[in-house]
């Protein structure tokens, strides 16, 4: 049980942008001076160590360029995607299901908090290890994977998330009988929205750490078995490249797309205005 | 649709038990009451005396312990202490949902908004409505479901008392419109004889009702009215 008492209806998170803002052009600059300095830091230690395993930043952005030119960075990142996409739908509308019952039984509580607790404990590694042995490269193998690894946080996250759902609005719901998808589409799902960003974000970055290892250990495509390939090819300069654009994928998907879905999703908080 | 819904409590009991300290509490104990079709029943009493319990058990958000409860299926329409509207969702689609769940005409929602002189507010967010505002929006939405049994559990209590004489009036009209059976429950004597065919007083626990009067006033019917300032100082010595 948590402390968490916060009525979502009442208390809009502490996101509200009220914040004073710095001029827009200025927003940017603190970032960009800090992956310059990085790039910088990193072509001296190059430089210094003089090492074909630590390869330039030139030799990296090379590398870079390549992948994406000839067109292979964006076939492995989008099978890799797709198999990250569907298992974490999985886990999603498994989550959402036992989630909501966890908060709204206890009996459904004590029957699944073990298996969220144990879930939560087994390291992304171990799944990916199971599901290869299991699945082969079929592709449940990396759904499931993704999904086991995912699920549990998910629902705990959303299990919380039923603790803030304000119980006079069920009420409301039960003496004006609104139907079950009425009740989850218009009253669980909005009210629950800010845990399930939260869940999302946490079960997406579980979901990139396990498929690269299931990539690595029994893939034959994706940007794993392109990471592990470079690997044994000794070619540090392909793994970073590989490394490099696959986390500013990941970056552009949960601060692009995610938080543009939960701005839309939380119109409503802005309208307070009175 | 005719207000034919008749409420009847016979020998109801009901015992909260503290899940933690096992402390119980009896709230109501071999009650009865009857609410006649198209009346109007208000429920007085001070905090803690079983009115708000009483109001579930009608609504079936409580079970009893024991006795029997005869309201039939009525499509229920309340109004809460709180407006308890869907903040995510237009004034209008909180009244929609109300409608479609009843299997009624969604179209119904902005002649019930009209109704409660908010048309102009159909498309805003309830978060930018002041308190009496969304509590008409909790109104309209109950009267629009044409409901066979209106239950109020404090409508007014949480507003001001400028704007809760507003709104008493404004249930009065839709009430003299749109007759049903109905349940008032407030700690407000002078709101109970406003507004109620009939007043109960509630005292005590397990609660008994100590007093019961019936209002003759016509309708529409004023606050000022000196039989109904002579009722609500009966009420308020019953109390």
């Amino acid at each position: 049980m948590t402390a968490t008492d916060v009525h979502v209806a009442q208390a809009p998170p502490a996101s509200t942008p009220t914040s004073p803002r710095s001029p827009r052009r200025l927003r940017g600059l603190p970032a960009a001076a800090f992956l310059g300095l990085l790039c910088a830091g990193w072509q001296i230690m190059s430089v210094l160590v003089d090492s074909v395993l630590v390869p330039g930043v030139p030799a990296i952005a090379a590398e870079l360029v390549e992948i994406v030119v000839d067109g292979s960075f964006v076939e492995q990142l989008g099978v890799t995607v797709l198999r990250v996409g569907l298992g974490f739908a999985l886990a999603f509308v498994v989550a959402v299901g036992i989630g909501i019952a966890m908060g709204r039984s206890e009996f459904a509580r004590r029957f699944f908090e073990p298996a969220v607790l144990l879930g939560l404990t087994i390291p992304g590694l171990v799944w990916a290890l199971l599901c290869v042995i299991w699945f082969g490269i079929d592709l449940i193998n990396p759904v499931a994977a993704v999904a086991l690894s995912s699920a549990p946080a998910l629902m705990l996250t959303i299990y919380q998330g039923t603790r803030s759902v304000d119980p006079d609005l069920l009420e409301m719901a039960h003496v004006y009988r609104f139907s079950r998808v009425t009740r989850l589409r218009r009253l669980w799902l909005p009210a629950l929205a800010p845990s399930l960003f939260a869940g999302a974000r946490l079960g997406l970055s579980l979901g990139w750490k396990v498929i690269v290892l299931v990539e690595v250990f029994g893939m034959s495509s994706g940007v794993g078995y392109q990471l592990n390939n470079a690997f044994a090819a000794q070619n540090v300069a392909a793994v970073l490249a590989w490394t490099l654009l696959f986390a500013i994928v990941m970056a552009v998907l949960e601060y692009g797309v995610l938080q543009a879905l939960e701005r839309r999703a939380g119109r409503w908080r802005k309208a307070v205005t009175v | 649709m005719t207000a034919a819904t008749r409420i009847r409590l016979t020998g109801v009991g009901k015992t909260f038990v503290d899940a933690r300290s096992g402390a119980r509490q009896q709230v109501l104990e071999d009650f009865s009451l009857t609410v006649e079709p198209g009346e109007l029943v208000a429920v007085v009493g001070a905090s803690g005396t079983g009115k708000t319990t009483l109001l579930h058990i009608i609504a079936g958000l409580v079970q009893p312990d024991a006795g029997e409860v005869d309201v039939g299926e009525p499509r229920l329409g309340v109004v809460f202490q709180q407006p308890r509207l869907l903040d995510w969702l237009s004034v209008r689609q909180n009244v929609v949902l109300a409608l479609e769940a009843a299997g009624l005409d969604p179209a119904a929602a902005d002649d019930a908004l009209a109704a409660v002189g908010l048309a102009d507010y159909a498309s805003s967010y309830p978060t930018v409505l002041s308190g009496g505002q969304r509590q008409r929006v909790a109104v309209a939405r109950a009267f629009a479901v044409e409901p066979d049994l209106v239950l109020l559990d404090e409508p007014f209590s949480a507003l001001d008392e400028l704007t809760a004489r507003k709104l008493r009036l404004l249930l009065q009209e839709l009430w003299m419109q749109r007759r049903r059976t109905g349940l008032l429950v407030t700690h407000n004597p002078l709101e109970a004889a406003l507004l109620a065919d009939r007043v109960i007083v509630l005292t005590g626990r397990p609660a008994r009702i100590s007093a019961s009067y019936r209002v003759d006033a016509d309708r529409p019917r004023s606050a000022e009215d000196k039989q109904l300032f002579d009722l609500h100082s009966h009420i308020v010595a019953a109390l």
